[in-house]
């Protein structure tokens, strides 16, 4: 590790995924700023409350977090100059509902069908409270509710889909709830609504973590087959980016953009009872079984996660569960991360279309030509995403698509356009860069009946047998809402608060 | 943009190289030619249709007309011609990235040339001396260039799968065409409208309009 990091300054979501230190809870709130002077109050008041990434002790870890970030037009609102207003990129100055197109957020998830909170523009302030119990977070929704009703300049937005506290459906709750799931006998779990294993494999970036193992399969590739972490700036505005500059997406003043980035909010519904139609009837034609299937739409298995590359079949799985289940946590987290495509470059154990070889090719872009660019991950190492959230609601009728459950995706990047966009539009919708035309994501893609998605599962070349095609795949995602966000570090907050952004 | 026309973008870019030194660029891309491996990183970016570099000599600027004015210029010229799918951001940042020691090389000789990494002074350089397209025309707008080989490949294991299986029992003809299916199993991607790349209101418009194939692109 060579660069350390104002940890202290930094939001703590941006550093920390909060789920995996037992925040199991979380509250996401949308705010208008009604009047200048009074939302800087307000803004102030907050930031008092607002985490920062310093490490955690066992005795110092809070036991519930307060994080805050601002739309485009929630800085104009707060009323930052132009002269710094004017240095934001196009995508954050747009806003996600109007850069549908390039998202393909169409059919069910055109913003027209949004949640009510998102059909006006006039979202300004994401306030999100992580907590290890609902009480911790209810307690400090309380803390927030009351500066709400002191500064009185703000306005605390309704109008999420979801259950109330009674547990019947609602279109005006004020906040989102999100929380992760727990099993069958109650405990904890990382799964989300279709039953896969979910938020490993996060990219690790320079100054974030001390440990090298954690690096192994989530860093960058180099020449020598290594993994080492990505550079800051691909993450943190005002440091190094990949491209051996400070990332251009920075406002002026320098205090307003270092040690800030960029979010993305998704709200993501999960067709539940779709998928599970969808595999049942695939798997009475696929030669591997229903779980295999599954797998081969994710690139894991969906059970413990273990990668298809590792096991692309029953007998290497059980060989692999045994060895996961008697091993310690971090040769467990290594397991689960240290591969590439490389003895698959042709997609016979992991698809070429499997979700997390698209989001994350590794090495498999050079098609196993070895040496033919600077690095192995040259196409890659530039459209890493941290992901964060969490899921929301229960899927209570497995048959059904019906009702509000699904996953609140964050993603943090220091270019909207460059990474989240370049991921969503490029590998989740489209494939050329795998040499696979148009075909979209099984899980993710934009699928529609008129026109249904299709994939084909590489089976061993030469072995006579023909791949398995997948077809009439159906939309298992939809967009119900979401927008683009700043997170600026603390000090930035102070100075927004204050009223003295400046760049003279 | 009239650069872009279906799937694919057109990139003009020429840059002034001292007469004195244009030979020796010359030289180097004969090399390049000659010597296995070096374009390995080219050719592997498959967004690439292909990509031309030419030295056009102090003064051989075509001449078509006696009316033509002589321009008078300083300086030997490197024009950089390529075709590719995708964007602009997307093709520069490929180059920038993959083979940068590949762009160097080519355009070391060149005015001003500051290097492919950090990307903002290449970006600027490479923008500073494009040439935009004024008229694009193409062919096949839903083909990228990595459908067009499927497409071939495909054709050409069919014609051949007919003239060797057609005549088979229906065993054989199964094991041939499940071989022909495993031989193509790279070859068999949705070809469809494009990602949005722009969003001129024309484009925006023709979207709505459900007219994502028109391929006819030139300035009005």
């Amino acid at each position: 590790m060579t660069q350390n990091l104002d940890l202290t300054d930094i939001q703590g979501n941006i550093v920390k995924a909060y789920g995996s230190f037992g925040f199991f809870k979380a509250r996401y709130l949308f705010l208008r700023v009604d009047n200048g002077d009074k939302g800087r109050d307000f803004v102030a008041r907050i930031t008092s409350k607002v985490t920062s990434a310093e490490r955690w002790s066992k005795s110092s870890a809070p036991s519930v977090t307060t994080n805050m970030a601002f739309t485009y037009s929630g800085l104009e609102a707060l009323e930052l100059p132009t002269a710094s207003l004017i240095g934001f990129p196009e995508d954050f100055v747009m806003g996600m509902s109007k850069r549908k197109v390039i998202l393909g957020d169409d059919g069910p998830s055109d913003p027209e069908h949004w949640d009510k909170i998102w059909q006006e523009e006039s979202v300004h302030i994401w306030i999100s409270i992580n907590g290890k119990s609902i009480e911790d977070v209810e307690e400090r929704y309380q803390w927030v509710s009351k500066q709400i009703d002191a500064t009185g300049g703000v306005s605390l937005l309704k109008g999420h889909r979801g259950e109330d506290a009674f547990g019947n459906p609602s279109d005006d709750l004020p906040y989102q709830d999100a929380s992760i799931l727990y099993d069958e006998n109650g405990m904890p779990s990382s799964k989300e609504h279709f039953g896969y294993t979910d938020g490993i494999g996060d990219p690790v970036f320079e100054g974030q973590t001390n440990n090298e193992k954690r690096v192994i399969g989530r860093g960058k590739l180099t020449s020598e087959g290594e993994w080492v972490p990505l550079a800051t700036g691909e993450f943190i505005l005002g440091h190094l980016d990949e491209a051996m500059e400070y990332p251009h997406t920075a406002p002026r003043p320098d205090l307003l953009s270092n040690n800030a980035t960029y979010m993305v909010y998704r709200k993501l519904h999960q067709n539940v009872g779709t998928f599970n139609k969808f595999l049942d009837e695939q798997s009475k034609v696929f030669p591997g079984g229903k779980e295999l299937l599954a797998a081969k739409f994710s690139g894991r298995w969906r059970d413990n996660g273990a990668p298809l590359v590792h096991t692309p079949d029953e007998a290497s799985k059980a060989d692999w569960d045994k060895k996961f289940a008697a091993a310690d946590v971090p040769t467990q987290k290594k397991m689960l991360t240290d591969f590439t495509y490389n003895e698959d470059i042709e997609g016979a154990k992991c698809p070429v279309s499997a979700h997390i070889r698209r989001i994350n090719p590794r090495g498999s872009l050079e098609y196993g030509v070895k040496g033919a660019f600077n690095t192995p991950g040259a196409l890659v190492d530039r459209r890493r995403i941290l992901r964060r959230g969490l899921p929301y609601g229960k899927a209570k009728d497995q048959t059904s698509d019906d009702g509000n459950h699904g996953i609140i995706f964050m993603v943090l990047n220091a270019d909207i356009n460059r990474q989240f966009e370049f991921v969503q539009q490029q590998w989740i919708n489209y494939a050329n860069d795998f040499k696979l035309g148009n075909d979209k994501d099984v899980l993710l893609g934009n699928h529609s009946a008129k026109c249904p998605g299709k994939v084909v599962f590489e089976v061993e070349p030469g072995s006579g047998k023909p791949p398995h095609f997948v077809k009439n795949i159906p939309r298992l995602v939809e967009t119900r809402g979401g927008d683009y966000f700043f997170i600026p570090s603390i000090t930035a907050l102070k100075m927004i608060a204050g009223g003295i952004i400046d760049p003279t | 943009m009239s650069n872009i026309a279906g799937k694919a973008y057109a990139m003009n870019v020429i840059t002034p190289i001292p007469w004195y030194k244009a030979w020796l660029n010359w030289l180097i891309f004969k090399a390049a030619l000659l010597v296995p491996n070096v374009l390995n990183g080219l050719l592997t970016l498959s967004l690439i249709h292909y990509a031309r570099w030419v030295i056009i000599p102090k003064g051989k600027f075509p001449h078509l007309d006696s009316s033509q004015p002589k321009e008078e210029l300083k300086y030997s010229y490197m024009l950089f011609f390529s075709n590719f799918n995708g964007s602009w951001d997307q093709y520069v940042d490929s180059f920038t990235f993959a083979i940068p020691s590949g762009l160097d090389l080519f355009w070391k000789m060149n005015v001003r040339y500051p290097k492919s990494v950090p990307l903002t002074p290449f970006h600027n350089y490479i923008q500073h001396n494009q040439i935009d397209t004024s008229h694009y025309y193409n062919a096949y707008p839903m083909a990228a260039s990595n459908d067009v080989k499927s497409a071939k490949n495909v054709k050409k294991a069919l014609i051949d799968f007919n003239a060797a299986s057609s005549n088979k029992d229906p065993d054989e003809f199964l094991k041939d065409y499940n071989n022909l299916l495993n031989n193509l199993q790279h070859d068999f991607g949705e070809m469809s409208h494009t990602p949005i790349v722009s969003l001129a209101a024309l484009a925006v418009k023709m979207r709505h309009a459900g007219a994502h194939e028109k391929s006819h692109n030139h300035l009005r």
